[in-house]
């Protein structure tokens, strides 16, 4: 057996052997065609990426006219004043207030209460430990749709907060269970010793929580917390329902969409496309200073 | 440190997270299940009618005209999604020179905001003065407007938006996964004379399985979940194409929100629908789970 297969090998080896000058030029020639292929593909794929980013930078920018007929590529004069127009006439300084205020409030609200709850479930053992943490699992997966907002509406009303942004808020500050499970994760990484030591020098399990474990826990609170406040600034159905009967709530995402019905005679299709660059930038900038983080993050979420 | 003020400070520090979950997460799951079995308009009197939702259900063509529209949506997004990120993942792995940039470029769709994004999508795939067709009847790519969001295309365009935010995220996840396969695997392949297609089906595939097998699971539930992309840019129309579970589920409690009436505000129906939504997802992503158990096993 063994024999055959060595008798057999010998003649492809020698065939590989004679061919092997022309055979590194032909792998040369595809390392480089295949490369060039590789980055045609990607240059597409990101510039078709960009495109809408980019017709809405540019769009804002334009007259409304202008931007109807199709005129041109680039806009003739830089309407810089759209965005005043925006800021002003189509009260995008409310929505933009309203979308940093639910943002703001929820993320801090958010890192608070999962912190807390990580805090206890990481470091004590009691009763129903395992029982709550299925609880948060669970809420992760079981998905009815905009269903469980009707109850949750509900709730508001008979507590007097369906006609304000902290009903949206509190609402937003229910769904932790993703932040729970990212801050316990960083908690394995903080040391027991530190806290008991400080217990011994006679710091309470809450003191030791805000004056010792907060700071230790800032970066894991940095990641988790750019999570929520994504989530808050581009949240679009839970500000919609909460604003119906209240136009001055209306958060960017919200205004912007209702705009769609333009109730004046003509779509100012420039002033949306302002709109839309004032609620998409804050992201972007805040992306292009932690993309890192962004993306670690994210992939963090299949590696564990 | 007595019993007492553990449980004091547990209750405490847990009380929040509690509350919260206890009354926005578990209580209105608890409505549905019981206000699918009762017909409620929103106001006055409620009224158990047993199973009879459900029954309206089956016989309810334009929910399971919606049913359809999902599972075009969803597999629409999935074909164009999952290749091309694994494709995009495999290219930006290596060690090619400006990887972190294209990778940022990429990903960059998931921080802006589904809803002003879609109202971008629908502004410029808008079919007379859209800059999509403009700019395609420029390049002579086009003869005339084309109907990007007319009844025959609108649900291939909100599949391509869709898609358009989603790719990145997929994207990085592979890289993940990709990145978590041993170097010296490929280098020994690489020394018994394995080529890269070789590398790519014998140890790239393989070794991909269990992570991918998860990544094409939160694929699955995220495509068959979102519907706030296409409210935006089509509400469902026109005349229902892109009408989809998740949608048709919003109309029947908020009708107000989109060009209903409040006539068409029907709480107990809605919950019914939201459960039969759910367990259909839920029915999808367990027959996924054991049609690819195979890609949990690694050789």
């Amino acid at each position: 057996m063994t024999q055959q297969t060595a008798i057999l090998k010998k003649p492809s080896g020698a065939a590989q052997k004679q061919g092997a000058p022309a055979s590194v030029g032909a792998a040369r020639f595809f390392t480089i065609a295949g490369r060039a292929i590789m980055w045609i593909f990607l240059l597409v794929v990101g510039a078709l990426t960009l495109f809408p980013i980019l017709m809405t930078i540019v769009g804002s920018l334009m007259t409304n006219s202008e931007l109807m007929s199709g005129g041109n590529i680039l806009p003739k004069t830089w309407q810089f004043h759209n965005y005043a127009d925006a800021w002003q006439q189509s009260n995008f300084a409310r929505y933009t207030w309203n979308s940093l205020f639910i943002s703001i409030v929820s993320m801090v609200g958010t890192l608070l209460v999962a912190a807390a709850a990580a805090y206890v479930v990481d470091r004590r053992s009691f009763p129903g430990k395992s029982l709550y943490v299925g609880l948060q699992a669970s809420t992760m997966f079981i998905s009815m749709g905009a269903i469980v907002l009707r109850p949750q509406f509900d709730l508001m009303v008979a507590v007097g907060l369906n006609s304000s942004l902290w009903g949206v808020i509190l609402i937003l500050m229910s769904a932790h269970a993703s932040t729970f499970f990212i801050l316990l994760g960083f908690f394995k990484s903080i040391p027991r010793e530190l806290d008991e030591a400080a217990m011994i020098d006679g710091s309470g399990f809450i003191r030791s929580f805000y004056r010792i474990i907060l700071p230790l826990l800032a970066p894991g609170l940095g990641v988790s917390g750019l999570f929520a406040f994504r989530h808050a600034w581009n949240e679009y159905i839970l500000p919609l329902v909460f604003t119906m009967t209240d136009p001055k709530l209306q958060t960017l995402t919200v205004g912007l969409a209702n705009l769609r019905y333009g109730s004046s005679a003509a779509m100012q299709t420039n002033l949306m496309m302002a709109g839309a660059c004032l609620s998409i930038l804050p992201m972007l900038i805040v992306y292009a200073l932690a993309n890192k983080s962004f993306m670690q993050a994210t992939a963090g979420s299949v590696k564990g | 440190m007595t019993r007492w003020t553990r449980l004091w400070e547990n209750s405490l520090l847990l009380f929040p997270s509690i509350a919260l979950t206890l009354a926005l997460g578990i209580y209105p799951l608890l409505w549905v299940l019981r206000y699918m079995f009762y017909d409620y308009p929103g106001y006055g009197q409620e009224m158990f009618v047993g199973l009879d939702n459900f029954r309206r259900l089956l016989r309810d063509s334009a929910f399971w005209a919606s049913v359809r529209n999902t599972f075009v949506f969803a597999g629409g997004k999935l074909l164009i999604t999952i290749p091309l990120s694994l494709i995009l993942a495999v290219m930006l792995n290596g060690k090619l020179r400006g990887r972190h940039f294209m990778r940022a470029v990429f990903f960059m769709p998931t921080v802006i905001s589904t809803a002003v994004i879609s109202v971008v999508f629908y502004l410029i795939f808008n079919s007379y003065n859209g800059m999509v067709n403009q700019l395609l009847m420029k390049l002579g790519l086009l003869g005339g407007p084309f109907e990007w969001l007319g009844p025959d295309h609108a649900m291939m365009t909100v599949v391509i938006a869709a898609a358009w935010g989603a790719v990145g995220n997929y994207m990085l996840l592979f890289i993940a996964g990709l990145q978590s396969i041993p170097q010296d695997l490929y280098e020994s392949a690489s020394i018994d004379g394995a080529g890269p297609a070789q590398r790519f089906w014998r140890i790239t595939v393989p070794m991909l399985g269990p992570v991918m097998q998860i990544i094409i699971m939160l694929a699955i539930i995220a495509s068959f979940k979102g519907y706030e992309s296409i409210m935006v840019m089509t509400e469902g129309g026109p005349i229902g194409r892109t009408d989809v579970m998740y949608l048709y589920l919003y109309k029947l409690l908020f009708p107000l929100a989109t060009s209903g009436t409040p006539a068409d505000q029907q709480f107990g129906y809605g919950s019914a629908v939201g459960f039969a939504t759910a367990l259909i997802v839920g029915a999808i992503t367990l027959l996924y789970y054991w049609l690819s158990r195979k890609m949990n096993k690694v050789y």
